[in-house]
């Protein structure tokens, strides 16, 4: 059959920076409506540096730490960990298997917008949420408990861009395996507590077996606290931490791209 | 001008479990829908009338044959297609938090031109839940907000997979005359139903499916008239006569077209 040039003059629509804006603005409504999705990222490490402030004081000064604080290398940077693998484990995969789910991801299908638009908006959500979370705990941890900033503060940045992109790796890859959005919150959580169980969530790594010690620091949880510490030490990032962030990256992020499903 | 032209299309579907193997589901489907026309393609549960739909719409890939939407691949040409093409699937699948102007508003920025939000809204009857969450709709008006969806982009060919399912008969009069608005200004609509009398008020023309294959076409009153019934039957009598043959109608093909 050959088609008449009226049909193929017909121009290709292709979402342009108004529909991007429109779903991010939709994603970004979906997430704040969503009160425990929004509240236990924010409140919980909030919480935890509460109570561990409370617990260790702001004197506790660590020996060869350039005169920094238990609070300032240890608990500040498991918090902030807390937030960006907590969003990016258990978040993300939550409301991309609802949206396949649901038939959302099916739906966009048909229109102009790709449901590869989701993703990424999805992503930028998150990006915004960490970012609240983060400031909220540095604000915390500076106002009330008087904590000072990173001695390397781009080190500590770019620890946090690689947390985010590891913990984002994970948090696909448990959208692209698990079946229900029940089953990817349960897998989230069972991924963000084995790597904080394991990455010093709990307390103090060197109280772990040396097996699981060296495994938990390689992964995305235990590498952040490890790359965040040094940088607020002002001190090299360990090698295996970084490694470890941008190995899971890679390999996570390669096997979600070739195991996600649409619908 | 077709705006919508199937040939030849086959779709199975693996048997999972005991009696494994491949269910038939769209089975050597020629469709043929004219520019401007209302076509109804009729079938009991099963028969292969949403796997024909999600095909023509770019969300499955047939085993076999073609699809053209105003000439183009759905699959192959999906920016010019989707422009062009406004789908209501059967189950409404919407963001459910979100509100039924935010969702309509959402839809809209993705197409280049289309009709204004608040004013389909209105028409569709959902002026008084326009700032409700999807979630907190009933059926109906979640299908009325999943149709608004389909149509704010302006598109020159629609298809409706159970338009009124789940709609009061008032509202079903509503939708009915939103389709009649739509044939008057020219968009070409594939409607999906069960309902014998929404297809015979509404359609030109109807494509009956049964077990995956087309066992009859025509304009209503034809197929009525080639059931040979008694006096007085209708399209529903047609319809229960015509799917209850054994021998389909051979497909038309190019290769078979003398």
């Amino acid at each position: 059959m050959t088609a008449p040039t009226t049909m193929t003059a017909l121009p290709a629509v292709r979402p342009g920076p108004r529909a991007w804006a429109a779903l991010a603005l939709a994603e970004a409504r979906m997430v704040a409506r969503d009160t425990a999705g929004l509240v236990v990222p924010l409140g919980m490490p909030v919480l935890i540096l509460v109570m561990n402030g409370i617990a260790f004081g702001t004197d506790q000064v660590l020996p060869d730490a350039g005169g920094r604080t238990v609070l300032e290398v240890h608990v500040l940077p498991v918090t902030l960990t807390i937030v960006v693998t907590m969003v990016g484990v258990v978040n993300v995969p939550s409301f991309l298997a609802a949206y396949r789910r649901t038939g959302i991801l099916r739906r966009l299908g048909v229109t102009p917008a790709s449901p590869a638009m989701v993703l990424v908006t999805q992503g930028l959500v998150g990006i915004v949420q960490i970012a609240a979370g983060l400031a909220i705990a540095l604000g915390v941890a500076v106002w009330h408990f008087g904590a000072a900033g990173p001695a390397r503060p781009w080190a500590a940045a770019g620890a946090l861009a690689l947390a985010v992109a590891s913990t984002y790796a994970v948090g696909m890859l448990v959208a692209a395996v698990a079946p229900t959005p029940q089953s990817a919150v349960a897998l989230g959580l069972l991924a963000f507590f084995a790597m904080g169980a394991t990455g010093g969530m709990f307390g103090p790594r060197e109280n772990l077996p040396d097996a699981v010690r060296d495994v938990g620091a390689v992964l995305p949880f235990g590498a952040t606290v490890d790359t965040l510490g040094s940088a607020w030490v002002g001190s090299g990032a360990p090698g295996a931490a970084l490694l470890g962030l941008v190995a899971t990256a890679v390999i996570g992020g390669g096997l979600a791209a070739l195991w996600f499903r649409w619908e | 001008m077709d705006a919508i032209r199937t040939q030849r299309l086959r779709k199975t579907y693996r048997r999972r479990g005991r009696g494994r193997g491949r269910t038939v589901a769209v089975d050597d489907l020629d469709l043929t829908v004219v520019s401007g026309e209302v076509m109804g393609l009729l079938g009991r549960n099963g028969a292969g009338k949403t796997t024909a739909v999600e095909m023509i719409a770019g969300l499955r890939t047939p085993d076999r044959g073609q699809v053209r939407v105003l000439g183009l691949d759905p699959r192959t040409d999906r920016a010019r297609v989707r422009g062009v093409l406004g789908v209501q699937l059967q189950a409404p699948r919407l963001h459910d938090a979100l509100t039924v102007r935010e969702l309509v508003r959402l839809h809209r920025s993705f197409y280049p031109t289309g009709r204004d939000p608040d004013e389909l809204i209105d028409a569709l009857g959902l002026g008084e839940v326009r700032g409700t969450r999807f979630e907190k709709l009933s059926g109906g008006q979640q299908q009325r907000t999943s149709v608004a969806v389909a149509l704010v982009g302006a598109p020159r060919v629609v298809v409706l997979d159970e338009l009124t399912t789940g709609l009061d008969p008032e509202a079903r009069r509503g939708m009915w005359g939103l389709v009649r608005g739509l044939r008057d200004d020219g968009v070409t609509v594939l409607l999906v139903s069960h309902h014998m009398d929404e297809v015979e008020r509404l359609c030109d023309r109807v494509t009956v499916l049964d077990g995956g294959r087309v066992v009859a076409r025509g304009t209503p009153a034809s197929l009525v008239a080639d059931a040979r019934l008694a006096p007085g039957a209708g399209l529903e009598e047609a319809f229960f006569a015509l799917t209850d043959r054994a021998a389909p109608v051979p497909p038309i093909t190019e290769e078979a077209a003398p």
